[in-house]
């Protein structure tokens, strides 16, 4: 059985998962307003502070994909064969959308931690 | 001994991507993700050697490969969300298992396989909580899984997803009056027990030790068994049926209160004519529920048999005396449980809406 402080780490850690979930499709949908491939953007995230690794960020470009917000495209850079993603014209339009939806949140967030 | 990986680290990669491609459901969108993942490790590759300064050798690209995670976990991590149930069934599944291995399987056991088993072994308890055991626990993984295959084809098809998209909140339950709704267990328990009443009363004729012990070797049943043998098993039947009604609609709250006084009544006319049908004798000789049997009739102890079944005669009829009356004190006691509640439901139905909600 866990102890208290290992259950206090799980519980963190199954809520930072649940709130980095969300995080991360408006963070990579962001970022491929320019054209990237996984692992460039894998470090431009990173180096902003937000590390993903492979097994999340490519089951996540796969289903953005499929839902249309990404057009992707095998193409040959510096002899290797690399997929490059970018944002599609309904992915922009949703990423406009995400970005009021968090700036409200945010703002919602920052008014009730001021209050409390 | 000098491996190939040792003489090419790149190797590596390769049957790193191999370990992974071995996991990965086998479809067009495995090639894919694995000549993305070995990108993505090339690359890292590149970019370390760029900051080294020198090609990789194999600890370092094993490095890399170590914080990527094992081939399996990277696997399950790029693979589709795979699972037999799914989280929308998987209460309903957890229930349903719980109902059939807990509240059917167990039960069925315990009250019909368990004494069925009693009898076709003679009695023997030993081999029989064993060999029923055994059964019970292979029933128990048969009915299991079939359980799960139902719910993995459920899953499949969606069938619970396209209901639940068609429910309607008018054909939710009505509101359960508590105070009445009888306990699940109660019910459960009655159920088990009637069961086994049931299987014991059919089991009798071909193995009277059941209820005449060792005794049933010199004894044998009366002319009363045999006139309200079929009877009582209708009624034990019916009781059952009952008890089946009361687990399968615990909505209808008033069933319990008004079958009870029903099934009271129904007792309390077979008992009186058990009673009435004993005081008769046959041939000047009074032996009501039991006989000494033919086989020892000649025998030098008859005179000590027939003691015996004078005795248990007398207790038969005693038995019946006290059944009766205790029947009827049950029936009196049913018919208040009942009035009272049809008077509570009077008061209820008069009463204003506005009250009745709150």
């Amino acid at each position: 059985m866990p102890n208290g402080s290992q259950a206090t780490t799980e519980v963190f850690e199954n809520l930072k998962l649940e709130l980095r979930r969300g995080c991360l499709a408006l963070a990579v949908l962001t970022q491929l307003r320019t054209e990237r491939y996984g692992y460039t953007l894998r470090k431009a995230l990173a180096d902003d502070g937000l590390e993903i690794d492979e097994g999340t960020l490519y089951p996540l470009l796969r289903r953005l994909e499929s839902q249309g917000l990404l057009v992707s495209q095998w193409r040959e850079e510096d002899k290797r064969n690399k997929r490059f993603y970018r944002l599609s014209p309904v992915g922009e339009q949703i990423l406009e959308q995400l970005l009021g939806e968090w700036q409200r949140i945010n703002t919602s967030l920052s008014k009730i931690l001021q209050e409390a | 001994m000098t491996t190939s990986s040792s003489r090419n680290p790149l190797e590596l990669v390769d049957r790193y991507l191999q370990a992974v491609r071995f996991w990965l459901p086998k479809t067009r969108r495995q090639e894919d993700l694995l000549a993305e993942l070995g990108e993505d490790l090339r690359s890292q590759i590149e970019d370390k050697e760029t900051e080294l300064g020198h090609a990789l050798g194999k600890d370092e690209i094993s490095e890399i490969l170590k914080r990527c995670g094992a081939p399996m976990v990277v696997a399950s991590r790029l693979g589709p969300r795979r699972h037999l149930i799914g989280p929308t069934l998987y209460p309903i599944y957890e229930f349903v298992l719980k109902m059939v291995l807990l509240w059917i399987l167990v039960p069925v056991f315990i009250f019909i396989v368990g004494p069925a088993t009693l009898a076709s072994t003679n009695g023997d308890w030993g081999n029989t909580v064993l060999v029923t055991l055994g059964n019970l626990w292979s029933g128990a993984f048969v009915a299991a899984g079939v359980v799960t295959l139902v719910f993995a084809i459920l899953e499949r098809t969606h069938a619970i997803a396209d209901i639940a998209c068609k429910w309607d909140p008018s054909s939710l339950p009505p509101l359960e009056k508590r105070e009445r709704k009888t306990s699940m267990f109660q019910t459960i328990c009655e159920l088990g027990f009637n069961v086994f009443g049931l299987v014991w009363l059919l089991l009798l004729p071909q193995h009277p030790f059941l209820i005449l012990g060792p005794a049933a070797a010199v004894l044998k049943f009366g002319p009363i068994w045999h006139i309200f043998y079929v009877p009582t098993v209708l009624l034990a039947a019916a009781v059952i049926l009952r008890s089946a009604i009361i687990l399968g609609r615990p909505r209808w709250t008033s069933f319990p209160l008004w079958s009870q006084l029903v099934q009271a009544l129904l007792t309390l006319i077979l008992v009186h004519y058990m009673i009435e049908a004993a005081g008769h004798t046959v041939q000047g000789n009074w032996h009501p529920f039991v006989m000494v049997a033919d086989s020892v009739r000649s025998s030098e102890q008859y005179a000590r048999f027939s003691k015996i079944v004078a005795i248990v005669n007398v207790a038969g009829l005693i038995t019946l005396v006290c059944t009766w009356i205790g029947v009827c004190i049950g029936g009196a006691v049913h018919t208040w449980e009942l009035l009272k509640y049809i008077r509570k439901q009077r008061s209820v139905s008069e009463r204003p809406a506005s009250l009745q909600a709150q």
